[in-house]
């Protein structure tokens, strides 16, 4: 049985869909894959409304999706065949003009280009601080990690992502 | 103080210690460098800040929410596609009129063999005028 004001699934995705499928395509980076990571958290609420404390409901539908993709992310990087690119050309040397861009000159498609190409720990991590808003310790409890690693992720994620748009 | 590096993230979204904070600041008055990387990634953040939501698909949510219909639907088409198959096999395991291929070849040699037209006693007979009708 549900605790007091638990809601049910379907009220989950009625009141936060949208959000929830933001945090999807965020992470995933594709509306195909968004839409099956959608499904895979609405089937884990469905399993863990029992546990579900009254709070923020979106964070915590972002704790579970963010985890659901990390699992994915994981296992399909057990399956060689599998495998998606993981050496964006981040590491190269920032180019010369890096301040010449201004955030208002960058399409959104580019933005969300330069994030899917992020390492997936730094892309979970930059995804839960700037799009969903949550504090360095709940992300931390969210990905398991120490606040020290949340903020060397989000900060590493965002130099990468920012040097990528300057290039492009 | 070396360079700020992560403190620098942590300083814009407002996670610093009261203390780790006026350090920054301090270090931030005297060096450019971290300056103009403060600006850099500040950028990046608003980048990814100013991102706009996403709308799910027309109905997604109304087709996860609705598995037994989906489901239904899948049945329907199954059991559709289960007639559409028991008719043609019906129709392949139907019996057919059965064709009649006599081997008229044989035939003609059997008769050929025992006929004689030297024997026949109606070989010597006056064909008579038949008034012959074909009807059908």
């Amino acid at each position: 049985m549900a605790g007091e004001g638990a809601p049910t699934w379907e009220d989950v995705a009625r009141s936060h869909g949208r959000f929830l499928y933001t945090v999807a395509y965020r992470l995933t980076g594709n509306r195909e894959d968004a839409e099956d990571l959608v499904q895979e958290v609405l089937l884990r609420v469905r399993r863990g409304l029992e546990t579900y404390q009254p709070g923020s409901m979106e964070g915590w539908l972002s704790r579970i999706a963010t985890n659901a993709f990390l699992d994915d992310v994981r296992r399909r990087k057990r399956r060689p065949e599998d495998r998606l690119p993981d050496e964006p050309d981040w590491v190269l040397p920032p180019t010369r003009g890096a301040d010449e861009v201004l955030a208002g000159e960058v399409l959104p498609d580019d933005v969300q280009a330069a994030l899917a190409r992020l390492p997936d720990d730094f892309r979970a991590a930059v995804v839960l601080c700037d799009v969903v808003g949550l504090s360095y310790q709940e992300i931390g409890e969210s990905l398991d990690v120490p606040v020290g690693t949340v903020r060397s992720r989000i900060h590493r994620g965002r130099a990468m992502l920012r040097k990528m748009l300057t290039a492009t | 103080m070396s360079h700020l590096d992560d403190l620098l993230s942590a300083y814009v979204d407002g996670e610093l210690t009261p203390g780790e904070e006026q350090r920054v600041r301090a270090h931030l008055d005297t060096c450019p460098e971290c300056r103009r990387e403060l600006q850099f990634i500040g950028e990046g953040r608003s980048l990814v800040r100013g991102l706009p939501p996403v709308d799910p698909p027309f109905g997604f949510y109304e087709r996860l929410l609705r598995p037994q219909r989906r489901w239904a639907r899948a049945a329907v088409g199954a059991l559709a596609a289960g007639a559409a198959a028991s008719v043609a096999l019906m129709a392949g395991a139907a019996p057919h009129e059965p064709r009649v291929r006599p081997n008229v070849a044989q035939l003609v040699d059997a008769h050929t063999a025992s006929a004689s037209t030297s024997g026949d006693p109606l070989s010597g007979i006056t064909p008579a005028a038949v008034p012959v009708s074909f009807r059908r």
